[in-house]
């Protein structure tokens, strides 16, 4: 490893902390349940765990990518426990829902490291089975799993500095 | 009261026009971006503004900035994920009347909205 690739992982790994209570804050706050980090690890590549991505771009002294990936059954929980609508498809509102989370989960995350001096950018969605995430270049992405009343999910993020 | 509610999330929206019906205030106007705020802003009459700050086109901060060019008492009210005290201070020095942090619980989005909507009746 480089010394370039470590600093680059430490940075990251700064993030860690901040995302896991981001999360659970988040969870408890908007969908009243409580998720449990079941797992950390390095990546090997960069395609999400789940079939549906909430991808947000974070730039400042930290440039980056954080995801927040999930099953369709787990993005449905999401919509009925944030708005109580019902579906069994993932639609516009499913998205928007999934979307809104993952930035309360940035926002949260990156007022912790505030002397990051971090921007968010609007969450976008991929979707299907197998789909890429850019991350900076060198930069080895974690994956933060939890598992919660609604299914699990992970959050994936990699960042670099400027 | 007639509120002009401004979130490029439709999930925000409906979870504060939920809110805000609870408080028996059911004339919304809605936004999805500042640009589409400012219009319904310049051509309409509104008793009070919650805004979102990390939106498309135009963000919050930008059409706090236009509103308070416009209406220095209308009170607006930001409703957003930025947290860090530099950005709430931002907000401060552009006029904001108060701010509130997401994520929130249902309690503390009603009493936030309480407040004004009650002082502004």
């Amino acid at each position: 490893m480089t010394s370039t690739t470590t600093g680059k992982s430490e940075l990251t790994a700064e993030f860690v902390n901040p995302i896991i209570s981001a999360t659970i804050s988040v969870f408890e706050m908007m969908l009243g349940c409580t998720p449990k980090r079941t797992g950390l690890s390095l990546k090997a590549d960069h395609i999400p765990e789940h079939e549906l991505s909430a991808v947000i771009g974070i730039s400042g002294k930290a440039a980056g990518t954080l995801v927040l990936s999930l099953s369709k059954s787990v993005g449905i929980g999401i919509l009925d426990r944030l708005v109580g609508i019902s579906t069994d498809e993932i639609n516009d509102e499913v998205c928007d829902a999934v979307c809104e989370l993952a930035n309360m989960i940035a926002g949260s995350a990156k007022a912790q490291l505030e002397h990051l001096e971090a921007s968010i950018s609007i969450p976008n969605i991929i979707t299907g089975k197998g789909h890429t995430v850019h991350y900076p270049s060198n930069v080895v992405p974690i994956c933060i799993a939890f598992d919660s009343e609604i299914g699990t999910f992970t959050i994936e993020a990699g960042f670099s500095d400027r | 009261m007639k509120v002009l509610l401004v979130d490029d999330s439709g999930t925000m929206r409906t979870i504060q026009k939920r809110c805000l019906s609870k408080l028996g205030i059911e004339d919304v106007t809605e936004a999805e971006d500042g640009v589409q705020a400012l219009e319904l802003f310049q051509g309409g009459t509104f008793d009070i503004v919650l805004s979102d700050w990390n939106m498309p086109n135009m963000d919050g901060l930008q059409l706090l900035k236009e509103i308070r060019q416009r209406n220095k008492d209308i009170p607006v009210i930001m409703i957003t994920t930025e947290a860090e005290r530099a950005r709430v201070v931002t907000a401060i020095q552009a006029g904001v009347s108060d701010y509130l942090v997401k994520p929130f619980t249902p309690d503390s989005l009603k009493s936030k909205l309480e407040r004004w909507v009650t002082s502004n009746a």
